[in-house]
């Protein structure tokens, strides 16, 4: 018997995150190969063209898992019915901008935005941030969605989670599918804190401490963390773009996890509403260690945390204290 | 991990010792990685969309030494998404980027040429034959050189069907019947325009044909196509009331549809691009269902009174890794008379590529 399709929402769906998520999404890359999906795409009015040609080119590919395809500027239209939004709009970095310099133009999109999901979606959507400043647009979205349960909105730093993995595969020579459990704690912003003390690889001999095979703190506590927080900068060097196949890929990865559980021993980093754990302040949205099951995420809890890490996961939180302050300060 | 020669005598004589054995890494190339389609397609070929969700894949990107940085910069992006599926043998690496050409096309299995010149909004198909005649001639010399025996290519870059026949003609130790082009794009798109006409979902149409030439003298033939409803199978051309929409605007939308994103997006089409090359490589390695075929330009035997020795979309099935003609279906008149046409351009293509080409020579 054949799922009923789920409705996924992307915005700034004409843009080039938007261009490499469709099809994925189409693909069932996100949602499993036997869930169809229905694809709203919403973009502003000036992409009303480019947002038809992706909707043409979604049509020309004759995608067996795609069952409908809305191409719309309206964000009523948009976000009717959803299951899942995935909110890529906003106002894109560009080389030298500062996250901070983008905060402004989307607050105003974020909270118009919350209202249209609160008032359409579907009852449990689950909504997934992209756009930055990831933390606070979901802040804000949050605040002015007050009817979406508080655990429904997410941001996105599994690929700051991905990248994090990629660094220490290529560290120590072996598959990325064989290293995990890193945890990005903080901001989707270069203050993130990049942490490998539960990181494991599996190994001939079992799962071994990342700490333990790169046998190299000095790089673990600098250089790789470094890498990790700027490698979004990195990647606007080179490509002149910002991630975008990296960020789509990322995104389906969080999505698909929360949907579909985590495997078993394995835990991913999402941007949540913090509750206090960690001693994180509590109404920030701010990335944790997760599990996932049963369509839900769960915090990680118990794990020791060293000063090293204790500084850092403070100074991140201190950075999205000041967002929101900031954030605040132009809703004025 | 068992050496490959083992492996080999054991895939043969005793498969079901290998059961459980994960599939080895295959290496597969992909040229203009650093261009929009080459981007969209390395994240689909990274996630198990051209050879399938089990099978490891080393990935190889070659682009224009301009191109490094981006091309690097790609590289990157796949390190970051973390993906299972992209893994070497050895060191683990599961992508080089490079603007070496033997280094990219080095044991490669499977080769997807995007590298080329690219189309832009009102250039003719022909400007682009001139430029292309060049890069498609080195490309020969190094397939022929480095791949893996039996690589299977598929020709992305326009004129595909040109391109091809350039790659066969200066790669003569590949079999023809490895070197193919993509119609499957145009196939595709038929298929779309067909579910959009009937109201029903595109998973139910199939056997649409593209003949012909990935230009705008395809011939986008639904006169075989099906559409599975409640009753079974019935022929398009049966569901569809308006008749003449098969013959004229059915036909004159798909031939002209690559033109109609362009003037959407600005861009030519990367998405559905990337995506059909990966149906068409898909098929030909895996295989079509039952009862479906698919259109592929491949070398032309002379089937349906096309001309021998050019590169033609026909319609085929794909079985262990072999693509063949599906023969017997029906040529009307109509059908005819734009199939003929569709030979001629080829013809004409061909018969410019061999100016430039003789041009090279002296």
């Amino acid at each position: 018997m054949a799922k009923e399709p789920m409705r996924v929402l992307v915005t700034g769906a004409a843009g080039q995150i938007g261009y490499a998520l469709v099809p994925m999404i189409a693909r069932g890359i996100m949602l499993g190969a036997d869930q169809p999906v229905i694809l709203h795409m919403l973009d502003i009015p000036p992409a009303a063209e480019s947002l038809n040609g992706v909707k043409m080119e979604l049509v020309d590919a004759a995608f067996p898992l795609l069952k409908g395809v809305v191409a719309t500027t309206d964000v009523v239209e948009a976000c009717t019915g959803v299951n899942v939004a995935v909110m890529v709009g906003g106002f894109p970095r560009k080389e030298g901008m500062e996250r901070k310099d983008v905060m402004s133009k989307n607050v105003s999109i974020y909270k118009a935005q919350a209202s249209a999901l609160e008032a359409h979606a579907a009852p449990n959507c689950k909504v997934l941030v992209v756009a930055n400043p990831a933390n606070t647009n979901a802040l804000i979205l949050k605040e002015f969605a007050p009817s979406i349960p508080e655990k429904n909105i997410t941001c996105l730093t599994r690929l700051d989670h991905n990248r994090a993995l990629g660094q220490i595969s290529e560290r120590l020579s072996v598959q990325v599918s064989d290293v995990k459990n890193v945890i990005i704690w903080g901001n989707h912003s270069s203050t993130q804190y990049p942490d490998v003390n539960h990181a494991t690889v599996k190994t001939s001999s079992g799962e071994k401490p990342v700490r333990e095979l790169v046998a190299d703190d000095e790089w673990l506590n600098g250089e790789f963390i470094k890498t990790v927080q700027q490698r979004g900068a990195a990647i606007i060097k080179a490509r002149k773009l910002s991630s975008a196949l990296s960020a789509a890929s990322s995104a389906c990865d969080h999505i698909r996890d929360w949907v579909l559980g985590t495997p078993e021993g394995t835990f991913v980093s999402m941007g949540v509403y913090s509750d206090g754990s960690y001693g994180v302040p509590a109404g920030l949205i701010y990335s944790f260690p997760v599990t996932c099951s049963g369509g839900e995420w769960k915090i990680v809890q118990g794990l020791p945390i060293d000063e090293l890490s204790r500084k850092k996961m403070d100074d991140t939180a201190q950075e999205l204290s000041e967002e929101k302050t900031l954030a605040y300060s132009c809703l004025e | 991990m068992l050496p490959n020669s083992l492996l080999q005598r054991m895939v043969k004589w005793c498969p079901w010792l290998l059961r459980d054995e994960p599939k080895q890494p295959v290496k597969v190339l992909v040229t203009g990685a650093a261009g929009q389609i080459g981007y969209a397609i390395v994240a689909m070929i990274a996630r198990g969309q051209m050879l399938g969700p089990d099978q490891p894949v080393v990935l190889h990107m070659l682009d224009l030494p301009r191109m490094a940085d981006a091309l690097n910069g790609v590289r990157m992006e796949l390190v970051d998404a973390a993906l299972p599926l992209l893994r070497g043998r050895v060191l683990a690496a599961g992508v080089v980027a490079t603007s070496d050409e033997a280094e990219a096309f080095k044991g490669v299995n499977f080769a997807v040429l995007i590298g080329g010149w690219p189309r832009k909004e009102g250039m003719e198909r022909k400007d682009l034959i001139a430029k292309n005649v060049a890069i498609y001639r080195g490309q020969a010399s190094a397939l022929q050189q480095h791949a893996a025996p039996n690589c299977k290519v598929l020709v992305v870059a326009n004129p595909a069907n040109t391109n091809a026949l350039v790659l066969k003609e200066f790669a003569p130790a590949i079999p023809a019947k490895n070197i193919t082009c993509l119609t499957r794009l145009d196939h595709n798109r038929a298929l779309g325009q067909i579910s959009e006409k009937l109201g029903v979902h595109v998973g139910d149409v199939k056997n649409a044909v593209v003949w012909g030439n990935h230009s705008s003298t395809q011939f986008p033939d639904a006169s075989h196509a099906t559409v599975r409803n409640e009753q079974g199978e019935k022929p398009v051309r049966e569901l569809v009331s308006d008749k003449t929409w098969l013959r004229e605007e059915f036909v004159s939308v798909v031939q002209q549809r690559g033109a109609a994103v362009i003037k959407a997006r600005k861009q030519s089409s990367s998405l559905s691009a990337a995506s059909s090359a990966c149906d068409h490589m898909r098929d030909w390695v895996l295989g079509t269902p039952k009862g479906t075929w698919v259109s592929m330009g491949v070398y032309s035997d002379g089937s349906y009174g096309v001309p021998k020795g050019i590169f033609y979309s026909f319609p085929v099935t794909c079985d262990k890794g072999e693509w063949s003609i599906v023969q017997g279906l029906q040529v009307d008149d109509f059908a005819r008379s734009k199939m003929e046409l569709s030979a001629k351009e080829l013809e004409e293509e061909k018969a410019i590529a061999d100016e430039f080409v003789s041009i090279e020579r002296d």
